[in-house]
């Protein structure tokens, strides 16, 4: 109950702090939505002759909605850094609060804040026609995973930021999503892929949470793909939070 | 029972000794100074007793809970404030404690009661809504205290609670470090390198040093110890300094003289006669004197005595203090 507690009352300071520092919250968005109109407007026009992709503006909002997840992450982890470097982290800890907790209450700000920018993105790619094909229950589906896609990324930051204490290392932990994207089916399907890169595409799990958002967005309910998106998202997070636990351990041993 | 109770408490980093087997008994209300310049492990210390740092070595009970084994029942028990005020620049002053006061499980009507009276016992009751990033450095240091303060706690721990302030600010502080002992029975553990605030706050006292504490009692017990008063000795020449306490040494009645920080420190009974004895010994060397001083011990004399160096305070860059 006080681990509940806990994490919800830091969940809220967390939002408090993004939404009193909106700069930032807005490149957080601005960045994915720059790409993601570069992308769809460059190659959008030849995609269906060349990848047979008929709605490649719904084919790319996942890829915008990981993107700003990664971003919003990136900044948690130099979050956490702020708070080690002013004591404020201290003074969490020497509260009777479960130690957990109070790094969870951040990492679930983070998926909050996954979650709004996603149903920005959704709203962005409805005005750019990309449709809907799952509807509200869709939707709500895609916004629930990118919460639990945001917790489980910003885990790892907030490892790298516990473990480090570096403000470098955690700008950096922030970009390792970047290159599983450019590794995933982002920009076109595993089909065209050189043979090298389709055995990459085909281990990197951030292929599977592609298909699952993209199954709700222009395909309609497929139970494997989402199967497979759940299963890629909850192994992100175990492995964010073991990771997170340990670094956790490390910094108050 | 012992509020604070240590016993061969010791961290290590490495090949670094921070604390090197450390034993204390604090009683319970009692203002307990631990005086040491920079690295000499006071914040290691502060760091194993509130339940932040694991010992390499050794066992503590603060309120009779072992730091340990009961880690979380010390952090109830306990209030802190670190060298460093932890706080969160975006929250005003009055969310922070709030934050605070329910992460101790203060509810409702109890915690908005605790965190006015908090904010008004640190003066800080017309800055309360705006973010703490405005505040001066004094104003942080006094809502970090009211922080540690916001559950009631039994002990509380101050590490350097007035460094890099201006003279007001620390006043300030002494002023509400007096009241929690004298008013609320607070035990107050409290790091310093500011002999003055040991000497004027301290009730019992520790020197730490190298991360062994060399000298223990309270601050008039300590300067008692010494038992002489102290004749400080400036030559003209440099050079002779050496000499200079060669002779002072030889003077009847002096105890011991030490060389430290470019002078010769005489320890000698009834100092106002033993001073024309030492001026006319070093005339008869021709040794021409500088600057000849007389006082009573101080815990300054103390340190000296037992460390061989005198106490080197270490002032925060510009702009991490400031003003009430």
């Amino acid at each position: 109950m006080q681990a509940l507690a806990t994490i919800y009352f830091l969940t809220l300071r967390s939002l408090r702090e993004a939404v009193r520092n909106p700069a930032q919250e807005v490149g957080n968005i601005f960045v994915p939505l720059f790409f993601f109109a570069v992308t769809v407007g460059s190659i959008g026009s030849i995609a269906a002759d060349a990848f047979g992709i008929d709605n490649f503006t719904g084919f790319q909002v996942p890829v915008a909605i990981l993107s700003a997840a990664s971003s919003i992450s990136s900044s948690a982890g130099l979050g956490t850094i702020t708070d080690i470097q002013r004591g404020y982290f201290d003074k969490l800890l020497l509260t009777p609060a479960p130690r957990s907790a109070i790094v969870l209450g951040r990492i679930a700000a983070d998926g909050v804040r996954a979650l709004v920018i996603t149903g920005v993105i959704v709203v962005v790619g409805l005005i750019f026609r990309t449709g809907f094909d799952t509807g509200v229950p869709g939707a709500l589906l895609l916004l629930a995973g990118s919460f639990f896609f945001g917790m489980a990324y910003s885990g790892f930051n907030a490892a790298v930021a516990l473990r480090t204490g570096s403000p470098q290392a955690a700008a950096a932990g922030g970009l390792l999503l970047f290159p599983l994207i450019f590794l995933s089916t982002a920009f076109a399907p595993k089909e065209v892929f050189a043979d090298w890169l389709q055995v990459l595409a085909t281990i990197n799990p951030i292929t599977y949470i592609l298909e699952a958002q993209r199954s709700l967005i222009i395909e309609g309910w497929n139970g494997l793909d989402l199967l497979r998106g759940a299963a890629a998202v909850l192994g992100f997070g175990i492995a964010s939070f073991v990771l997170t636990y340990l670094a956790l351990r490390w910094r108050t041993s | 029972m012992s509020a604070i109770w240590a016993e061969g408490l010791t961290k290590h980093f490495d090949e670094v000794r921070a604390v090197d087997g450390i034993d204390l008994d604090i009683a319970p209300g009692a203002i307990f100074g631990f005086l040491g310049q920079n690295g000499s492990g006071k914040t290691t210390t502060i760091r194993m007793l509130t339940t932040l740092l694991r010992p390499t070595a050794g066992a503590a009970r603060v309120d009779g809970l072992d730091i340990l084994a009961e880690a979380r029942a010390v952090r109830r028990r306990i209030g802190v404030a670190l060298q460093e005020a932890g706080l969160d620049d975006i929250q005003t002053g009055r969310e922070l404690l709030t934050l605070q006061a329910r992460l101790f499980g203060l509810g409702g009507g109890v915690r908005r009661e605790r965190v006015d009276e908090l904010l008004a016992v640190v003066d800080l009751e017309d800055a309360a809504d705006r973010a703490i990033g405005t505040y001066s450095g004094g104003m942080k240091r006094r809502l970090d205290l009211a922080a540690a303060l916001v559950h009631r706690p039994t002990i509380i721990f101050l590490d350097e609670p007035t460094t890099g302030l201006d003279p007001v600010s620390r006043e300030a502080i002494w002023r509400y470090v007096n009241r929690l002992s004298a008013e609320e029975g607070i035990t107050v553990f409290l790091t310093t390198q500011y002999l003055e605030e040991a000497d004027r706050l301290a009730h019992d006292l520790a020197i730490i040093d190298a991360g062994r504490i060399i000298a223990r009692g309270s601050p008039a017990e300590m300067k008692a110890s010494i038992g002489t008063d102290v004749v400080t000795v400036r030559v003209a020449a440099a050079a002779a300094l050496d000499r200079a306490a060669e002779v002072c040494g030889a003077v009847p009645g002096v105890e011991r003289v030490q060389v430290a920080d470019g002078a010769a420190v005489v320890y000698v009974p009834d100092g106002a006669r033993a001073v024309a004895r030492i001026v006319l010994a070093l005339d008869d060397a021709g040794i021409e004197v500088g600057d000849i001083s007389i006082s009573h011990p101080s815990l300054d004399d103390v340190f000296l005595q037992a460390t061989g160096y005198h106490l080197q305070v270490e002032e925060p860059p510009a702009g991490e203090g400031g003003a009430a």
